[in-house]
């Protein structure tokens, strides 16, 4: 299938959102609140960017305002899949809309099956699989950190390094789009 | 009945859910049941604030880590220069994390050396509590505390600081401490600093510890502590 590098990732970049959470955010039973927070709010970013939050105990209103600010951008990745959706039954749909995330967008962009029933399928299941990928990984990567006498100092640098790259990335896209 | 700790658990997770949810939903809100094109401005700023939004939380972020020494900009830039060249996320997060880390473990912020941190004035290794005398938060006896100082190498020429909690009020301890432990050790010159009382870690720093008027410094003219 076409999620295959999704599934590397996914699985990689969960497991290392897993063991943040559970050597940084200092809670009980982090696997399940990792599983949680993967399911709830499918983004690596925000998986990364809440562990300090949960740390410092921050309140909720704050949680949100980091949210907002960081997947903000998924406000516009809906806008191209509107035609495209249409006409999926509404529960259908709402689980499209729940896992719209970055890689996930781009598998359904990339796709290009003229069928609307089959392009619902191919869809859903790319949706499933990768939402599955994710969580499995954000579990496992909890259960590692809290198991395994993992070296934890500076492994915070993580979350900044996924900031930078996807930074470089979208600077290599305008520079590229500006035909430098 | 689940505890406080849950409860905010699952309210985070409640909340990172709406947010999000609701964010991806807004296009199929504002746009339910028209057939009509974005308008193009709106593309147009979805694609700008997006970089915005992250480049201030690459800075946010900055100040979590340890962004007083070179590591972290090191790591970023390994980062960076990985991920324009390559152009493997994974690759470039694993290679900038491991070189944080492995610049972390082998230095970090024990690097600097005691001595150095003595000369700062504003982390006094010494520290004179109600429950006894610390030694960088290490609970010592006196003549610990002048061991410690002579074995780490601080200097004997140098003013030694000495921070003193305010609600510490015997004297006499204070003076004892100085003349008989310090002063007899070769440490001649030093500097009791009343400051508030505060955690006090390599990164600890103390508010107007000198502006305050509560300096007593080791001379003559300092005020004599009552004999018994």
């Amino acid at each position: 299938m076409n999620s295959l590098p999704v599934l590397m990732g996914y699985l990689t970049m969960g497991f290392a959102a897993g063991v943040l959470l559970s050597v940084k955010a200092l809670i009980p039973c982090a696997p399940l609140w990792s599983a949680l927070i993967a399911f709830g709010a499918i983004s690596g970013t925000l998986s990364f960017a809440v562990v300090p939050a949960i740390a410092a105990s921050d309140p909720c209103y704050s949680i949100a305002v980091l949210t907002f600010a960081i997947n903000f951008r998924y406000a516009f990745y809906g806008f191209s899949m509107l035609g495209r959706w249409r006409g999926i039954p509404l529960l259908q749909k709402w689980f499209l809309v729940h896992s719209l995330a970055d890689e996930i967008y781009a598998l359904d962009v990339a796709c290009r099956i003229p069928d609307p029933l089959k392009n619902r399928y191919y869809c859903l299941w790319n949706h499933a699989l990768c939402a599955t990928y994710w969580v499995v990984g954000s579990t496992a990567g909890a259960l590692a950190g809290a198991a395994l006498p993992i070296p934890s100092r500076g492994i915070e640098f993580a979350m900044v390094a996924l900031f930078l790259v996807i930074f470089t990335d979208q600077m290599k896209g305008w520079l590229k789009r500006h035909a430098l | 009945m689940p505890s406080d700790n849950t409860l905010y658990l699952i309210r985070v997770v409640a909340t990172a859910w709406a947010v999000t949810f609701f964010l991806r939903a807004l296009p199929f809100l504002l746009f339910a049941g028209r057939r009509r094109p974005l308008p193009p401005a709106v593309e147009r700023f979805g694609t700008f604030v997006s970089p915005v939004i992250l480049a201030g939380l690459i800075v946010y972020s900055y100040a979590g880590l340890e962004w007083r020494t070179a590591w972290p900009y090191l790591a970023g830039a390994l980062t960076v220069v990985l991920q324009i060249w390559k152009g493997n996320a994974l690759s470039s997060i694993i290679a900038g994390t491991a070189l944080y880390m492995t610049l972390l473990a082998l230095t970090g912020c024990a690097s600097v050396p005691v001595a150095h941190l003595e000369s700062k004035a504003a982390h006094p290794l010494i520290r004179v509590t109600t429950s006894g005398l610390r030694f960088q938060d290490r609970p010592v006896t006196p003549a610990e505390a002048v061991k410690l100082l002579e074995k780490n190498g601080v200097p004997k020429d140098q003013t030694l600081h000495v921070l003193v909690d305010p609600d510490f009020d015997d004297q006499q301890a204070l003076w004892v401490f100085q003349h008989n432990y310090l002063h007899r050790a070769g440490y001649a010159k030093a500097l009791l600093m009343i400051g508030e009382r505060r955690a006090f870690s390599g990164s600890a720093r103390l508010k107007e510890s000198s502006a305050d008027g509560a300096v007593i410094p080791y001379a003559p003219h300092a005020p004599r502590p009552p004999r018994r």
